[in-house]
């Protein structure tokens, strides 16, 4: 039961460390693999786990590879490559492989299998749970602050458990702020279809939203694109960033985003997987571990009143400390949810 | 005979060779190394006998189905271009009926998932044959429109009536022991599923060339009007059956897949089986055994695309590029001695 | 001697490892007619299509006006004036009359088809044949479709004129008509080329001839200078067998064979909504060893009689009876008799696979399949290496072998035979007639649906005409080409 503790003094010492990666004094000891159903390039979730990936490499001298896959089947044999090509640890980076991995698992003992999100363990399969509705419900403060018309709006992809969470922990963090804001969602069951997410927001904003979060992938640009016509069309609207800091992606509309530091949190599992640390139970990441948290745009910063960033600041102490309770669903074996 | 053996030796030299050219000056261009991603390409899909029958023939299993089924409608002069909404029909039945029978015994219960999937595929493929037959609506639309329905009916279920019974991420509770189809080779992936297809492609072979009804379906095919006219045959019958044996037979790759394979439904079961299906029957000449060569084709193609991305760290996309441009030179090399052998004869 | 127009010499052209035209040569004077006969695959069509532009030869010289050109397309042609009315009609079927017309004679920005409706208006008048001018060309019978062919031809005010079959599917007042428009073109100074099927049609107008054979000129003649049997000798390298297809010396049946019992029986059936004219209270009874014979211009319900009494289509109204042992020679054999990328044991199959004794269960029996198609190869003479061959791979002549052998096999009862000799040359015609007259002699009862008044007179004991949907039957003693073609063109005029 010493294990999350462990975990957690690991992190610390990679987030210290940061990414200045380098002078490895670990032999090439370590073979990782990671399997993303989505491009690297979207800037959000899967870009996090590629550059994590990359820092596993720099900072651990592991040896790496990715591969995008696309279906069940395909997952199987992803597995099947890596682990009978001798990877230790495969990252299997979203809740869609945890089938696989389990049946992976059963075949390649000696290899660990990482499934972010996932909801299945076993001695070799270990979901990696990402605390985001913390940081979330920080973002859900900002937007009902920063709001005028006392809407705003959520955007989704496929409508599953984890991102439902982050969902219920926004509208919780803007009703701290505003219990009378009215909050707007949408699941378009896709997380990269750019155009439907596009379509989603025009039609929160025009049902009044001013602020807009999403939790899609490769479908955020949609959404920015579409606050950024709203923008232009001369009606003050803002975005919120998802999954990792998009800060840079629209620098000009996002006001913040809530991150997940995907990177650090790869390494750390890395690091806890060297030491023996990792198996047989899920690993859970939040703000507490500062892997998740709620980043300001310094080059928005001004539009944010002050005492807003105060009762923000407020809360994250507050969900660190334990104090705070944000609303979670469950939804690894076994765990027990918050409402 | 001897020189028409050494000629087609000699296309098939030159097919590959100019295959692997434009692919090794995509790779080059792209920015890679062609030959670590041609070594790569050959282990990740002949490089042992376990990546052979497990990456390799475990891919061409749904590749030959939906080839089959393309290719026999292709022969009716059906134009179906709807297996992949016929695959996914076939998925949802199998999975179904796999759930609801999950105390049956697998001798029972096996084939009752596959009759599941068949029958799902051709009430599928049923749609668009009764609007061509009974209000003249070309079938190109039709099976390209019905697609999207079975696409988003599996979307559908995993997120509602068949969702698992925790409730908590779209995807089917797992089929038991008993409705999923044995493995084929211990040791490996290759399951039940391959033996099945390459028996379905023998049967449609056989029944192309020997029944009244394969006669039939070639007459139509090959011209309604003779086939009316001088043959007698009710056409719209015979359109209407190769619909349903096209569509059943795309239903049982959705089947196969499920019950060989993933053992549950999720949502993007299929990266686009149905449409790779119609390469995998033109390259096949539409003939059942050429279709099963094309399948194994495509299947190991695949499988050298997903090891160049893991071995030669080559992109997705730029795979894809590449995985295309190698399809498109070998369907233009196949037409083109197809063209010659006539021109020739 | 009057002017060369033309001079076509030692003309080659392949397709493939097909010879097509190996050496012709063709004169053509200003003031001539000019028949151009041969056999089916001689290489009538493909040598107007060199002279047309539409085919470049492989060697040999084109001299127009004496200098020596090179046609790289059918425009070039023209503005060498040579114009080229196709026998399968280069139509561009959605579109008007007018529209195929104007085709090809727009001159810049200038909207042509006003210009062209008064030119076109004007030529009818002129020359006797009427198309309705904004009719769809899908929309036209084959007869209409053959006199747009020629109209558009003759607009281009052509001093080369070539006719590829024209008269096929003309009525023989219209064959008069256009005759005489040809000899009043080459009186003007022109040449006119014309190919026809029937040998005394192209007597009857030309006054020189050119015969292939082979793909080489084996005979040129000078006006009124030959002997029938030579012509016909050098055609086909051998004596004729059958006056009736080379068009000489035709006489009505004047003896009846005696009819047996009644094989198919209409009565007062109307089929409406079906292919082409409808019929309307149609009644025939078809007897054992006689043949009937309906005569009638293109587009008066033929197609429907034909197609009711061989089942394949079903009366709206009245009874019919029709045998079991059913044979049926529909008139296009390349579309609806055989199925071109189909071997010939397939094309056999066609027929006979319905029948009980081919099959065994869901399966067929191939090797009797085969044997069956193998006698046909045989009996019927067809030129194939073997039974493995494509059907679309054999001349006009040999395909219609293949359908005749197979449909005769299965004509133990009754055989409904479609304009079974169009576009036959005179030896296949004449072994097509000698089949149906063998057939007949068994005791079968036979429908023969031809727009070929000379073939319905000869081989008919009974002569019916259809106009309009309804069926005449012709009296004794109006069994002429006269007589028969007045009952039939009556119908027409009074449908248009």
């Amino acid at each position: 039961m010493n294990r999350p503790s462990r975990f957690l003094s690991i992190l610390a010492s990679v987030v210290a460390v940061g990414c200045s990666g380098g002078d490895s004094e670990v032999d090439v000891a370590l073979r990782a693999a990671l399997l993303t159903s989505g491009p690297v390039s979207d800037a959000g979730w899967y870009a996090g786990a590629y550059d994590g990936l990359k820092l596993i490499e720099s900072f651990l001298g592991a040896q790496v590879s990715h591969q995008q896959t696309r279906t069940p089947a395909e997952f199987d044999e992803a597995f099947l490559a890596y682990a009978a090509d001798g990877y230790d640890l495969i990252f299997a980076h979203g809740f869609e492989y945890q089938d696989a991995a389990i049946r992976a698992g059963e075949l390649f003992p000696n290899t660990t299998i990482i499934v972010s999100g996932g909801g299945r363990v076993a001695a070799n399969v270990v979901p990696l749970i990402f605390r985001l509705e913390e940081g979330s419900y920080l973002a859900g403060m900002a937007a009902a602050g920063l709001s005028r018309t006392g809407i705003v709006g959520m955007v989704g992809g496929v409508a599953i458990p984890p991102a439902q969470g982050t969902f219920r922990a926004f509208e919780a963090g803007a009703r701290a702020i505003d219990p009378e804001v009215r909050v707007l969602e949408t699941f378009t069951g896709d997380w990269n279809d750019v155009a439907a997410a596009k379509e989603a927001t025009v039609a929160q904003i025009n049902r009044g939203a001013d602020v807009i979060i999403h939790n899609v992938d490769a479908a955020s640009f949609g959404v920015f694109q579409a606050v950024r016509e709203s923008v232009a069309a001369g009606r003050t609207t803002w975005a919120l960033g998802m999954n990792s800091d998009q800060n840079d992606v629209a620098p000009d509309v996002i006001v913040g985003s809530a991150v997940i530091r995907i990177p650090e949190a790869f390494v750390a599992v890395a690091l806890a997987w060297q030491e023996g640390d990792v198996g047989g139970e899920a690993i859970y990441a939040g703000s507490n571990q500062q892997v998740v948290d709620f980043v300001i745009n310094p080059a928005l910063a001004h539009v944010v009143p002050l005492d807003l960033l105060e009762r923000i600041d407020l809360s994250r102490t507050q969900i660190r400390s334990g104090e705070l309770v944000v609303p979670r669903v469950a939804f690894v074996e076994g765990e027990v949810g918050v409402r | 005979m001897a020189k028409d053996v050494r000629a087609r030796v000699g296309v098939g030299v030159v097919a590959v060779g100019a295959t692997a050219l434009i692919g090794a000056v995509l790779l080059w261009w792209g920015g890679y190394d062609p030959q670590v991603a041609a070594g790569a390409m050959f282990r990740g899909s002949f490089g042992s006998w376990n990546t052979f029958a497990s990456i390799t023939l475990v891919r061409s299993v749904p590749l030959i189905l939906t080839g089959l089924a393309v290719s026999l409608a292709f022969r009716a002069g059906v134009w179906n271009i709807g297996a992949e909404g016929q695959l996914y029909a076939g998925a949802i039945a199998a999975v179904w009926v796999g759930l609801r029978g999950a105390t049956l015994p697998a001798l029972i219960l096996v084939p009752a998932v596959l009759m599941a999937a068949t029958l799902g595929g051709a009430a599928w493929a049923m749609v668009p044959a009764l609007m061509r037959l009974r209000l003249g609506i070309g079938e190109v639309i039709t099976t390209i429109l019905m697609n999207f329905v079975g696409i988003y009916l599996a979307a559908y279920m995993v997120h509602g009536p068949l969702q698992e019974s925790r409730g908590v991420f779209p995807q089917t509770d797992r089929l038991v022991e008993a409705a999923r189809l044995p493995i084929l080779v211990p040791s490996t992936r290759l399951h039940l599923g391959f033996a099945l297809a390459l028996l379905l492609a023998a049967g449609l072979a056989v029944l192309l060339r020997r029944s009244t009804f394969g006669f039939q379906l070639r007459a139509v095919g090959a011209s309604p009007e003779a086939a009316r006219v001088a043959g007698r045959i009710r056409t719209g019958r015979v359109v209407l059956a190769s619909f349903l044996v096209s569509g059943g037979i795309a239903g049982i790759a959705g089947g196969v897949e499920i019950s060989g394979l993933t053992y549950a439904l999720y949502e993007g079961l299929s990266p686009g089986w149905g449409y790779t299906a119609i390469a995998v029957a033109l390259l096949g000449a539409l003939d059942p055994i050429g279709v099963v060569v094309a399948g194994v084709f495509f299947g190991a193609l695949q499988a050298g695309a997903g090891a160049m991305q893991r071995e030669a760290g080559v992109p997705a996309a730029w795979v894809g590029v590449v995985e295309a441009s190698v399809i498109l030179t070998v369907l233009a090399l196949a037409r083109l001695r197809a063209v010659g052998r006539r021109g020739g004869s | 001697m009057s002017e060369v127009l033309a001079r076509l010499d030692g003309i080659e052209r392949r397709f493939g490892s097909v010879v097509a035209l190996d050496g012709a040569d063709l004169i053509l004077r200003a003031g001539e007619v000019h028949g151009l006969l041969g056999a089916n695959g001689a290489g009538k069509t493909t040598l107007l299509n060199v002279i047309g532009g539409m085919l470049r030869p492989d060697a040999g010289t084109i001299e127009v006006g004496g200098s020596v050109v090179s046609f790289q397309t059918p425009r070039e042609a023209w503005t060498c004036g040579i114009a080229l009315a196709h026998q399968h009609f280069a139509l561009v079927p959605a579109q008007s009359v007018l529209e195929n017309l104007a085709l090809g004679l727009a001159r810049g920005w200038a909207d042509p088809v006003r210009d062209v409706r008064a030119k076109a208006l004007k030529l009818m008048d002129r020359i006797g044949l009427r198309v309705p001018l904004d009719s769809r060309v899908d929309h036209l019978g084959v007869g209409d479709k053959q006199r747009l062919e020629i109209l558009k031809a003759l607009l281009k005010n052509p001093r080369v004129l070539v006719l590829d079959e024209p008269t096929a599917v003309l009525a023989p007042n219209e064959i008069s008509g256009l005759f005489a428009l040809l000899r009043e073109l080459a009186a003007e100074g022109r040449a006119v080329v014309l190919v026809a099927h029937k040998l005394d049609e192209v007597l009857m107008v030309a006054d020189r001839l050119t015969v292939l054979r082979a793909g080489r000129t084996v005979l040129s003649t000078v006006p009124g200078d030959y002997e029938i049997p030579d012509l016909v000798r050098a055609m086909v390298g051998a004596d004729p067998v059958d006056a009736i297809a080379i068009g000489v010396d035709v006489e009505p049946r004047s003896t009846k064979r005696e009819p047996g019992e009644s094989v198919a029986h209409l009565d007062r059936v109307s089929v409406t909504g079906g292919p082409g004219v409808d019929l309307e209270e149609v009644s025939l009874h078809v007897y054992r060893g006689q043949v009937v014979g309906v005569a009638g211009v293109e587009g008066n319900g033929q197609r429907s009689l034909a197609l009711l009494l061989a089942g394949r289509v079903s009366a709206t109204r009245g009874s019919v009876t029709l045998p079991e042992g059913l044979g049926f020679i529909p008139q296009d054999r390349s579309t609806e008799g055989l199925i071109a990328a189909f071997d010939l044991t397939d094309n056999v199959a066609l027929a006979l696979h319905r029948v009980a004794a081919y099959q065994d269960g869901p399966w067929l029996r191939w090797s009797e399949l085969t044997r069956h198609a193998e006698t046909i190869h045989e009996r019927f003479e067809v030129q194939a290496t073997s039974t493995s061959v494509l059907a679309g791979s054999l001349s006009g002549g040999n395909q219609q072998r293949v359908v005749v052998g197979r449909e005769l096999s299965i004509a133990t009862d009754l055989l409904i035979a479609e304009n079974p000799t169009r576009g036959l040359d005179v030896a296949a015609a004449a072994f097509v007639h000698d089949e149906i007259r063998r057939l007949v002699a068994t005791g079968v009862g036979v429908v023969l649906v031809s727009t070929d008044l000379d073939e319905v007179l000869a081989l008919s004991d009974r002569v019916f005409a259809m106009t309009r949907g309804r069926l005449l039957e012709v009296d004794e003693g109006q069994r002429s080409r006269e007589g028969v073609g007045a009952l039939m063109l009556g119908g027409a005029f009074a449908h248009a």
